[in-house]
């Protein structure tokens, strides 16, 4: 009973401390009003036996008892101001954290920054939020120096998704307190919707029939150029690459191909069959994304408003991804 | 060639303990040097096979955090200790008590050691390790055991925290030095709550009856070599602080147990009493003599005071009564320290009408024992027949025969007093005031034996004078008409110096069996000694009276002489808050005031930006100087123009300042920024 009692009480206090869920941008000042402390389990003990130490002083007229038992209370009195200094004054702020297919992990990098001239350890870090699974993290951040954490939570929705609420709490020194703060991190990730799983080929036989032509673009060799960012692996002219001497200036250079150029090679959502679903289709359209930037097809993309010319490379993989992400745009 | 076969055995071993050991059981074998910490203080005194189980356990709890072992099952654990717990049981007739419950509480931490699991059972290890420290201070609450104590202490404190830690683990000695320092951090706060919290005196229920064990002290009866023993014994048996001059040592007499009965060898209280509420009568002269005793615990009622005490002293929860015979008795055994102020008038008459029937009581001797000593009284009595001549006859019998002063007498026989008197002419105040009181009795004077102590010696360090157990005495009183029971001092007729000055300056203190005599008035190097334990006295009798009896009296003396006139527990916790605060304050203050340090270019700098903030113009996060001087110099700053120009020189010269080549003059940057800032208002 009584712990169903304290799981309502604690689950009364989150909802109280969460009521403002505002996005802090830029970095953030655990101010010490922010920072909450109360005992633990086995502090509530310590309070217990603190008690029966001193019954047990008076009763027996212990001088020296007394005298222990005072101390012992002082340092917990002590134990409560360093666990709240352990974690207040911290300045903390959100870091880079790369886009993730939904169904995956989306990881967030966050910064403590410790402006004091002395260390903290044993903070640890989680996510708190309604079904959001309980891992923490647990960090140590030297004197005047930053450390970072990376958490994650599960990204099921494609679209943007921010970071959760995160819980920051601590029991360093003596384990007797805990001190706890929550922040909201300036921080979203980019969920890119899921590839479908055993989706079909790449559509690459539809624009072999229309046109009777190979694959689009490859077919004949036009010559080389200067690698670009965004050139497949595979086209890498290895053999004059292995001529030129990269010592005298010689670079990366890839073979590019013409003909066969017009015959493009389109990823379009419209082309989807009409009885799928718009999920579905979005789903299909980031697996041949994905498969067409695997083989290295060059591939145009159309969507909705966004319609891109035939191209390869991260940064088309990502516009593309993009796109998918946020279909329909609003 | 191979070498002898020990070092090879050894190697795999020295190996294993030289290795950095891992986290896990660094931090268990930490727990177990502290929990040996806190157990070792109470090996002293529970029985021997308790010692040796807690020994073996702890070696078998080394051992398999050592070896990474698992633990034992339960299967195995519950039953062994259910035997030691019943063993316990039938070692002490009873699990209850303090004995029964200290090494209950022993065993329960050893057992736990082998039975730790969750990180919960690490705390009811450390808890029931503090309950152990506590029961520590049944035993002993010397100085030494506070220290050992404090050190017990810090080794928890640095367990407790070295299980906290998640990542980077500092070493031993930093981890040791922080458990140091929050009990550094806790000493003041500690000494105000000591001083201040509201003390309630205690026992708050029946104290078990094993509470008190033997002490040593004066007993009730003498027989042979009783305070001889004594006199052997270091040991203090109360302090005095006299708020008058003391009185000059001969006269320095405390009175303990009056002795009237006498079987031929041992004397005792007189068990008959006529009329137990017949008046003492005390004729007094000259002004009482004020001074304060602090008697150590003796487990026995009497208490000590300088002939002759006007009332009992008032003691706290234990009421006190003079005896029949004007000795000073509580009505319970002293087990602690108990502090009285008493009064006493050096020259008086007692009882000086006394009726026959009483002093027929202290005729009495027993038949069939010394008829050389009652041949001699006989003999003397034929000469005078007047009490008092009589007894200055008997003194000068003593002064004049070739009596010896000596603490280790020849062994006497049945006659006892006869071969004292006859024979051996050596003993001690015992035999001297038994030999006398029957020589008196015989001849017809009523004679009774007082034990107590004779001296005291002023202890130069703090002013208190120091009575201790070698200082017992035993002399006589005898009766006589008109002047009542009048104090003769036999040995002071052998032995004046006895009484004059200090029992070892009587005695030559030997050691090692009399092979070395120890001189104290030629040898510098035991005077120091000598002046070494004064001043050691001096710290105990400090350590004794200030944080072992600190008892609720001595916290209203304190608040009293604060300046508050009532002492009662509002006044308390008004002055108990207060005090925690400003102390808090002063402890804690420093330690939030470590804000970091800029060097002094950096530190103007984050005055402007905090400046321009208030202004609207914060510097983003991204923005470096020159960019934030761009962005508020151009036309659509919000800054006032004059402003704006001011802005971007000072962050130009920041800028040179910061990233440009190193100026030789620090100071001179600085300072040209200042006034640069300056203008930036």
């Amino acid at each position: 009973m009584l712990s169903a009692l304290e799981h309502q009480f604690r689950k009364r206090a989150s909802k109280w401390l969460m009521r403002s869920r505002e996005v802090e941008p830029g970095e953030v000042f655990l101010h010490q009003r922010r920072v909450y402390i109360m005992p633990t389990h086995p502090g509530l003990m310590f309070c217990v036996m603190l008690f029966v130490l001193f019954i047990g002083a008076i009763n027996y007229n212990i001088s020296l008892g007394f005298g222990f038992t005072f101390l012992l209370a002082a340092c917990a009195l002590i134990d409560m101001h360093l666990t709240f200094r352990n974690l207040a004054h911290l300045s903390l702020s959100a870091g880079r954290a790369a886009p993730v297919f939904a169904g995956e992990d989306a990881q967030f990098e966050l910064h403590l920054i410790n402006r004091r001239k002395h260390g903290r350890y044993a903070i640890w870090l989680d996510f708190v939020g309604e079904g959001l699974p309980n891992v923490d993290q647990a960090a140590d951040v030297a004197a005047l120096s930053t450390h970072s954490v990376v958490l994650s939570t599960p990204a099921r929705q494609r679209g943007w998704l921010a970071a959760p609420r995160v819980r920051l709490q601590t029991r360093f020194p003596l384990g007797l307190l805990r001190a706890w703060s929550y922040w909201q991190p300036d921080a979203r990730v980019l969920v890119y919707p899921q590839p479908e799983e055993n989706a079909p080929p790449l559509p690459l036989s539809e624009a072999e029939k229309k046109d009777g032509q190979g694959q689009a673009g490859q077919d004949d060799f036009a010559g080389i150029r200067n690698y670009q960012a965004g050139d497949s692996l595979k086209r890498l002219a290895w053999r004059q690459i292995a001529k030129l001497d990269v010592d005298l200036g010689g670079a990366l250079v890839t073979k590019y191909f013409e003909g066969g150029a017009a015959v493009e090679f389109a990823l379009d959502f419209d082309r989807l069959p009409n009885r799928l679903d718009q999920e579905l289709k979005l789903s299909r359209m980031t697996r041949w994304v994905i498969e067409a930037e695997a083989r290295g097809v060059p591939y145009a993309f159309r969507l909705g408003d966004t319609v891109l010319t035939a191209a390869l490379g991260p940064a088309h993989r990502e516009a593309c991804l993009h796109a998918l992400a946020m279909y329909p745009e609003t | 060639m191979e070498k002898s076969g020990a070092p090879s055995l050894m190697r795999p071993f020295m190996r294993r303990i030289t290795q950095p050991l891992s986290r896990d059981k660094s931090d268990t074998l930490l727990l177990l040097a502290t929990c040996v910490l806190v157990l070792a203080p109470h090996a002293g005194h529970l029985p021997a096979w308790i010692v040796a189980a807690c020994s073996a356990i702890l070696l078998w709890r080394g051992w398999v955090t050592f070896r990474g072992h698992r633990m034992p099952s339960r299967n195995l654990l519950v039953p062994i200790a259910v035997l030691t717990m019943a063993a316990v049981y039938w070692h002490y007739k009873t699990i209850f008590g303090r004995e029964a419950g200290v090494a209950m509480l022993v065993l329960l931490l050893t057992f736990k050691l082998l039975e730790m699991h969750a990180r919960r059972d690490l705390f009811v290890v450390l808890f029931l390790g503090f309950f152990l420290v506590l029961a520590s201070f049944f035993y002993s609450q010397s100085i030494g055991a506070a220290l050992m104590t404090i050190a017990a202490t810090v080794a928890i404190l640095t367990t407790q925290l070295s299980f906290q830690y998640t990542g980077v683990v500092p070493p031993f000695a930093q981890r040791l030095r922080l458990g140091a320092f929050i009990l550094l951090l806790a000493a003041p706060l500690t000494l105000v709550l000591f001083l201040l919290f509201p003390r309630i005196q205690g026992p708050l229920w029946g104290m078990p009856v094993d509470a008190q064990s033997a002490r040593t002290g004066l007993s009730d009866n003498m027989s042979p070599g009783a305070i001889s023993r004594l006199a052997q014994s270091d040991d203090i048996a109360f302090r005095a602080k006299f708020v008058d001059p003391p009185p000059p040592k001969s006269r320095l007499y405390w009175r303990g147990p009056v002795l009237g009965s006498y079987n031929g060898r041992t004397w005792t209280p007189l068990q008959v009493r006529l009329k137990t509420n017949r008046p003492i009568v005390i004729k007094s002269h000259g002004t009482p003599l004020r001074y304060q005793v602090t008697l150590e615990p003796s487990n026995q009622r009497w208490l000590f005071a300088l002939e002759l005490p006007q009332t009992p002293p008032v003691l706290r929860d234990n009421a006190s009564a003079f005896g029949p015979n004007l000795e000073l008795l509580a009505s319970s055994p002293i087990n602690e320290r108990v502090r009285y102020d008493a009064a006493s008038v050096l020259d008086f008459e007692l009882q000086p009408q006394e009726s026959a029937t009483a002093l027929r009581l202290w005729l009495d001797l027993p038949q069939g024992f010394n008829p050389r000593t009652r041949e001699l009284a006989a003999t003397l009595r034929k000469r005078s027949s007047d009490n008092a001549e009589m007894v200055n006859a008997v003194l000068r019998f003593f002064r004049e025969e070739k009596f010896r002063y000596t603490l280790e007498p020849p062994v006497l026989g049945t006659h006892a007093v006869d071969e004292f008197l006859f024979d051996t002419r050596a003993g001690f105040c015992e035999h001297y005031s038994s030999a006398f009181v029957v020589l008196m009795r015989a001849m017809g004077i009523p004679a009774r034996v007082v034990t107590g102590y004779q001296g005291g010696e002023i202890n130069p360090a703090d002013g208190y004078m120091t009575i201790r157990q070698s200082d017992a005495h035993a002399w006589a009183e005898v009766w006589l008409a008109n002047r009542g029971w009048v104090r003769v001092d036999p040995t002071a007729a052998v032995s004046p110096a006895r009484i004059e000055m200090n029992l070892t300056s009587v005695i030559p203190r030997r050691t090692l069996g009399g092979l070395i005599t120890l001189d104290a008035g030629q040898n510098s190097w035991l005077a120091k000694w000598q002046a070494l334990r004064q001043n050691w006295d001096a710290v105990t009798n400090a350590w004794n009276q200030w944080v072992l009896n600190y008892t609720p009296d001595k916290q209203r003396s304190l608040i009293q002489s604060l300046g508050f006139d009532s002492a009662d527990w509002r006044t308390l916790t008004g002055l108990l808050a207060v005090a925690a605060s400003i102390v808090l304050a002063i402890v804690v203050l420093p330690l939030m005031w470590n804000r970091p340090q800029f060097d002094p270019v950096e530190a103007v700098y984050r005055t402007l930006c905090r400046r321009m903030a208030r202004l609207g113009c914060a510097r983003l996060a991204h923005e470096g100087p020159r960019a934030w001087r761009d962005r508020l110099s151009a036309s659509d700053s919000p800054l006032a123009p004059e402003r704006r120009a001011a802005v971007a020189r000072f962050l130009d010269s920041y800028e040179r300042a910061r990233y440009g080549t190193m100026s030789k003059d620090a100071s001179a940057v600085v300072s040209n920024l200042k006034s640069l800032l300056a203008e930036c208002r």
